[in-house]
């Protein structure tokens, strides 16, 4: 980006600090191990990508649903992979996670200054549970209806406005279309935008604070 | 590691750090290919199916009139994505030797209007901008562009079918 | 960690970070190598394993076991630790705790050590905690295996989830004998509708069979379903059932078809399963299809049900006398076949004889027709041959049915029975509730109401009985009772003796006669055909009781004067009663128009459509390819006039001596009458007869 139009760009946007602050800053000899959290980050990306593509296709409706992910599944050209690509990449954003938060936690790397950093983690790792509970239901076969009702009824044990509280989730008392619908809408606009607003704090802590040094045992 | 943990970079470190960025390069084009190429498929995908086509069967040969534009009406299944639905469609067939069968559609080829039959003026007529087809579905007056469409017509014993698209 | 500390991390990290690398392009090329191996292995999965979409969400089943995502499972499994009451605290209190332990973890652990070694304890508990969590998952995973994935859905369990589990829950507790299938398409209480109008009949044999058999309704899906369509397996013949099931592969329709041995595949109790799936326990069905060939329609049995139990279980066995095959010597066998037949030829066998049967037969020796007989009949003891050992043929729960419902009927099965018999023997002419009418028979003539108080009271069982089993031909009623040539046995005579009875004690609505009388006005040539002849020869003529009038070879063989004979004078051999008495020779006539004007239907005079299906009712229970009572075999054209042992049983053109229709004309010379529960009707033998002199055609 060396040419007139970098430095006319540059000019303008100031990308060349950005680029500094964030490619060029030196990072403290880490192993493989750091790579989880941007293997995260991949993988949310990957979700984005082919939960956009679905959406395409995909009507939330409890007529339409099954007959709409079939042919998603067999009729479109790849869509067995984009869908395929979303289901596994829904486990694998789980296990990643989990083993990245393992490893900031074995590496003791949620201390000072880090702690918010952390925090937002945990966050991040109860939206990524989020999506998986509600995008279970999504394709509204048997598992997932099944599963759904069972997985919601949790809630009603809840002491006192738990009854009430499963009517909130399922709108209604049996799962419905009503049920559905909310699922989807969860699934596709609170949960994105819940994603998207508590992955740029962590990012913006991570790159604020810089990438912790894998810690000595003589401290 | 250790001459490469200095900023100043050697000729040797810039030579890896170019290898890597190349490498970054390379598989993040694989990715990016391998999942938008696939992605690109996905979106233009039912552009691509070529529609079926099928015989429908019209009705017996002997209810066409000769020399007349007789109607015929028919359902045609037609498969968009994932729903499956009925269509009628309604068909114009002409004879005039009872040996040669001509099946037209009765949609104006102006703005799908429903053209119909009026015997005693020998004319098909449009109602919605006044456009007059002949007999043989040729434009008589009015905005249609072209004849009105064509279905091809095969004959198995003694019932008339029409290929749809 | 104090200001201190603070300030030591910060140093000791800036250093490191000074040590260390670009994250452009260092690290990302790092990223980017995991990123793509990650990308791969998804694919990878996609590709291989797939995504599961199973059958589409159906409330109404509920045999579904929910399974959650597999990252749930360590949740549902740790719930089963907490029945009843404590549910929420492994549903909430733990998983709020642990998330919110989370959350504050870097507020409450304030120390500077980092390294896991040098925080042994944090290390332990997190260990402690993924451990944990690992094995429940695991657990979960072991303790509730997946779905199976069956080929095809089990139809008949979808036909009740869709049907019946509303009302009835996931199953149904039927008391044995319940003719399920008449409560299914008949409806019952005011709740549960009649099904007849909405299920195929196959559908609710598959249903009856699934209430009684869940089971077998699942095995049938698994074993039959991806060949055999439900509906044309269920209610099908128990002996040929039982036979599949025995001889899996080797079952002639099976040659060639990749099928299992299921005597080896499957436990006895499934090939029970599988049978009372297949033919539902529903006894007077039962009785239908497997006694009724010989035993007739009616049910004659007197004994107590222990008697019964084993008369059907054992069959033919059922004789306390041994199969002497096994005991004697062949040479034995035959000289006491000898001897029964010819007790002064046969000296010896006289001491074979004494020493073997005179504790049960005594001095008297019984008759036999031939030595054949009286060989097979030792050999395999009282049984010999003709009544299937039914114990190995029936599941537990069909014999139970089979016993109930026989000795339910064999005791004359009550009023309600009767009242069957009633509407369709008896209310054509004396209406629905006995009240009469206008005589169908004899025009102006009013018949009297049967069911007033004043009747009944005036005439006693004896009279009833006497009136229905004669009938009056005065009067125009036709014998009923099967000893004069009618329908009904004399159980029967007596269960619509009782029925009538039971008017007695609340007599019906009488009609005003005047009405009755305005009816009886000159009737049509349709309305007589209708009314006087309809009921034995079909509506249109096509024949039932009666001979087809509609037919060609009947239009040929009278012309206008014999058929108006035959009216007039009746038939002797058969019900046929004469109408001269009792309808006008203007009557007459217009009926003999009326039939000359009938269509000819089809001519049901073929052998595939009308011969082969009469020996399939009447004779195939013992007469089949591999039962061959006398070596004859029923099951097929060739079959029929090549098999026996004194083929060919047919002599085509010529009736008096074709041994088949000897046999079921009566004017044999050997052995009984066939069938054995009893001369068939007049039609059907005359429908045997006609085609056999018709040169036995195979049409």
């Amino acid at each position: 980006m060396d040419t007139k139009l970098g430095n006319y760009l540059d000019e303008r946007f100031g990308w060349r600090g950005v680029w500094a602050a964030i490619f060029l800053r030196k990072i403290p000899h880490v192993n493989w191990l750091y790579t989880l959290g941007s293997a995260t980050l991949f993988v949310a990306t990957l979700q984005i990508v082919t939960g956009i593509l679905l959406t395409m296709y995909y009507v939330p409706t409890p007529d339409h649903a099954y007959d709409s992910v079939t042919y998603i599944t067999t009729q479109l050209p790849a869509g067995w992979f984009i869908r395929g690509l979303h289901h596994w990449g829904a486990s694998a954003m789980v296990v990643l996670t989990v083993l990245h938060l393992l490893r900031v936690f074995f590496y003791g790397a949620y201390k000072y200054p880090r702690e918010v950093t952390w925090s937002t983690g945990v966050l991040l790792l109860l939206v990524v549970v989020g999506f998986g509970f509600t995008g279970y239901l999504l394709p509204w076969d048997q598992k997932a209806f099944w599963a759904t009702t069972v997985g919601t009824r949790i809630i009603a044990v809840a002491p006192g406005i738990g009854p009430w509280l499963l009517r909130v989730a399922r709108g209604g008392d049996e799962l419905s279309a009503v049920t559905l619908a909310r699922f989807f809408g969860v699934h596709v606009w609170v949960l994105p935008a819940a994603l998207l607003a508590l992955l740029l704090i962590h990012m913006y802590l991570v790159i604020r604070n810089g990438i912790s040094a894998v810690p000595e045992r003589k401290e | 590691m250790e001459p490469s943990s200095t900023v100043d970079a050697s000729p040797k470190e810039i030579s890896r750090r170019q290898f890597m960025s190349a490498a970054i390069a390379a598989m993040g084009g694989l990715i990016g290919a391998a999942l938008g190429l696939p992605a690109i498929a996905y979106i233009i995908g039912p552009a691509l199916t070529k529609k079926t086509e099928n015989w429908v069967r019209l009705g017996a040969v002997s209810k066409v009139e000769t020399g007349t534009p007789t109607l015929f009406k028919t359902t045609v299944q037609r498969q968009t994505g994932w729903i499956a639905d009925q269509q009628e469609i309604a068909v114009y067939v002409l004879t005039e030797d009872g040996q040669k069968y001509v099946a037209m559609s009765n949609i104006c080829t102006h703005l799908g209007c429903r053209v119909r039959w009026i015997a005693e003026q020998e004319r098909f007529f449009s109602p919605c901008h006044n456009g007059v087809f002949d007999k043989d579905g040729n434009v008589v007056s009015g905005p249609p562009p072209r004849p009105l469409d064509r279905f091809e017509t095969k004959i198995e014993d003694g019932v008339l079918y029409i290929r749809t698209v | 960690m104090n200001e201190q500390e603070k300030k030591s991390y910060l140093t000791r990290y800036h250093e490191a970070k000074e040590k260390g690398v670009p994250f452009f392009p260092d690290i990302i090329f790092k990223d980017v190598i995991v990123s793509l191996l990650v990308f791969v292995l998804l694919i990878a999965l996609a590709r291989v394993v797939g995504v599961p979409l199973e059958a589409r969400a159906d409330p109404a089943d509920t045999n579904y076991t929910p399974r959650p995502e597999w990252y749930f499972m360590f949740l549902f499994q740790l719930l089963k630790y907490f029945p009843g009451n404590l549910e929420v605290i492994g549903v909430m209190v733990i998983p709020t705790l642990m998330i919110l332990l989370l959350l504050v973890l870097p507020y409450i652990d304030r120390s500077p050590k980092r390294h896991y070694m040098n925080r042994p304890w944090a290390s332990l508990a997190a260990l402690a905690v993924v451990g944990g969590i690992a094995t429940l998952t695991v657990l979960a995973v072991l303790e509730a295996p997946p779905p199976q994935v069956t080929a095809g859905a089990d139809q008949a369990a979808l036909l009740y989830s869709k049907n019946c589990s509303n009302c009835h829950g996931p199953s149904i507790d039927v008391p044995p004998g319940t003719d399920l299938h008449q409560l299914i398409a008949g409806g019952k209480h005011a709740g549960m509708p009649a099904w007849g109008g909405d299920l195929s009949t196959d559908e609710i044999d598959a249903l009856a069979g699934f209430i009684v058999s869940p089971k077998g309704s699942a095995l049938y899906t698994s074993q039959c379903g991806s060949c055999h369509e439900l509906t044309v397996l269920a209610a099908g013949n128990p002996l040929e059932l039982q036979r599949v099931l025995d001889q899996g592969p080797d079952y002639p329709p099976h040659t060639g078809v990749q099928v299992q041995r299921w005597s080896d595949t499957l436990s006895v109790s499934e090939r029970n399963a599988l049978l009372n799936f297949l033919a539902a326990p529903d006894g007077q069905r039962l009785f239908a299809v497997n006694c009724a060939g010989c035993h007739g329609h009616g049910v004659v049995f007197s004994g107590d049900e222990k008697q019964l139990r084993t008369l059907i279980a054992d069959g033919g066995q059922h004789l306390a006398m041994p199969a002497w095959r096994g005991t004697l010597t062949e040479g034995d066998l035959v000289t006491l076949a000898a001897y029964v037949v010819d007790p002064a030829a046969t000296p010896a066998g006289q001491t074979l004889f004494e020493q073997h049967c005179s504790t049960c037969h005594g001095d008297h020796v019984p008759a036999s027709p031939d030595k054949d007989t009286a060989r097979k009949v030792i050999a395999t003891g009282g049984g010999h041959v003709t009544m299937p050992v039914w114990g190995t043929v029936l599941t537990p729960e069909q014999l139970d049915a089979l016993v109930t419902y026989t000795l339910a009927a064999g005791q004359g099965g009550g009023a309600a029975a009767g009242g069957q018999l009633y509407a369709q023997n008896c209310s054509p002419c004396h209406g629905q509730f006995g009240e009469g009418g206008p005589n169908p028979t004899r025009a102006g003539d009013i018949i009297a109401p049967i069911s007033s108080a004043e009747f009944l009271k005036t005439r006693d069982d004896i009279t009833l009985r006497a009136i229905i089993s004669q009938g009056q031909p005065n009067f125009g009623m036709s014998p009923f009772g099967a000893a004069n040539g009618g329908p009904l046995s004399d159980d029967e005579v007596d269960a619509v003796v009782s029925f009538m009875r039971s008017w007695e004690a609340n007599p019906p609505v009488e009609l005003p006669t005047e009405v009755a009388q305005a009816q009886a006005a000159a009737l049509t040539g349709d309305q007589l055909f209708t009314n006087v002849c309809s009921r034995c020869h079909g509506p249109l003529g096509e024949g039932g009781i009666g001979p087809a009038l509609n037919t060609p070879a009947f239009q040929a063989k009278y012309d206008d004067q014999a058929l108006y004979d035959l009216i007039s004078k009746g038939h002797a051999a058969s019900q046929m009663i004469a109408w001269g008495e009792v309808l006008t020779t203007e009557q007459i006539q217009q009926l003999v128009r009326y039939v000359r004007a009938l269509q000819p239907g089809q001519d049901p005079m073929t052998f595939s459509g009308a011969v082969l299906p009469l020996l399939q009712e009447k004779c195939a229970v013992c007469h089949a390819a591999d039962i061959k009572l006398g070596g004859w075999d029923s099951s097929s054209y060739k079959a029929v006039m090549t098999t026996g042992d004194n083929s060919p049983v047919v002599v085509p053109g010529d009736v008096s001596a074709s041994l088949l229709a000897q046999k079921v004309l009566g004017t044999h010379t050997q052995g009984k009458i066939m069938p054995p529960s009893g001369k068939m009707t007049a039609w059907n033998i005359q429908l045997i007869t006609d085609w056999i002199a018709a040169g036995a055609p195979d049409n």
